[in-house]
């Protein structure tokens, strides 16, 4: 009577165990396809370009407000920033530059130079292209992170037209 | 054995990405890091270390002290950089894809060289018909 319950009980836990074998050949497959197409660096890209001489005219559209070209020049002791338009006047276009020094610190002033660009792109929305000129020694990291900066602050679109210029002196 | 099936399963599913580098760049190359979100087209590949410039898989110039050996800045169209660029645009233009992504370049640069050396090139590039460029950086 007690040995026919053990086997009745043993019998159920058997019927109990799941058959995971089909499962885990799916698993594998799957497993084996994504890691097929696994990258193990995520690469992306900045767009940007070099200035062209152009012959195309530029018609500002009647009535629209004034639309900036930003300039960042990235030198040795700090940031640079100038603002280029046809639509507004020399006095204006001067007001907007500034300067960013590094002074003792061995980065760059990016977050000062955030929110001045913010500040900048509130007061003329329209305005989409930044010129980034570095010095010959600036090294191709600082230009990424101020390109970084350039574009966006916060997920929140800033200057996405990049232009990358050598200094012509 | 399920248990980290599963695991391996979820972190392949959550780094998943349609858009695979199908290259490899050379490991001297220190890629820069970025917010940039948007992904790259493998049309003309340029990748620059601190000693060797690479145009697909070909080297075509080596880097000295910063500068591009055989590429003088004020004469850039007597390099061969320019030569092989002109020949990539020309091949570029018999194909069939669209105009704008066929005349971009994916540049690859070591974090740590300088924007004179990088400058060269990319000058080089715009003379040969390239002036729209994608700088390739890693994912932060």
């Amino acid at each position: 009577m007690l040995g026919s319950r053990r086997n009745r009980k043993r019998l159920d836990e058997e019927e109990a165990d799941i058959d995971v074998t089909p499962v885990m050949n799916v698993f594998l497959v799957i497993v084996l396809l994504l890691l097929i197409s696994f990258s193990f660096f995520n690469l992306k890209a900045i767009n940007t370009s070099v200035p062209v001489l152009a012959n195309s005219e530029v018609v500002a559209a009647p009535g629209s407000d004034i639309r900036l070209t930003v300039i960042v020049e990235i030198e040795e002791k700090g940031i640079r920033l100038a603002a280029l338009s046809d639509d507004a006047d020399a006095e204006t276009l001067k007001r907007l530059g500034t300067y960013f020094s590094k002074e003792s610190a061995p980065n760059y002033p990016l977050d000062k130079l955030s929110s001045y660009l913010q500040t900048l792109k509130t007061k003329y929305p329209k305005s989409d292209t930044v010129i980034i000129i570095p010095e010959g020694s600036i090294v191709y990291d600082t230009i990424i992170q101020t390109m970084d900066v350039a574009r966006y602050s916060k997920d929140v679109q800033l200057f996405p037209h990049v232009v990358i210029s050598g200094k012509v002196s | 054995m399920v248990d980290i099936f599963t695991f391996l399963l979820i972190f392949l599913l959550a780094s998943f990405s349609d858009h695979v580098a199908r290259f490899s760049i050379d490991g001297s190359v220190s890629l820069p890091k970025s917010a940039a979100k948007s992904d790259f087209k493998d049309n003309i590949r340029i990748v620059v270390s601190e000693n060797t410039v690479w145009l697909g898989q070909d080297v075509i110039a080596q880097v000295k002290d910063g500068a591009v050996v055989g590429l003088d800045v004020n004469k850039p169209k007597s390099s061969v950089l320019y030569h092989k660029l002109v020949q990539c645009r020309q091949k570029a233009e018999q194909s069939t894809t669209d105009t704008k992504e066929k005349n971009l370049i994916l540049f690859l640069c070591d974090k740590r060289l300088s924007f004179k050396t990088i400058n060269s090139i990319i000058k080089t590039a715009g003379l040969a018909g390239f002036p729209n460029f994608q700088f390739g950086v890693l994912k932060k």
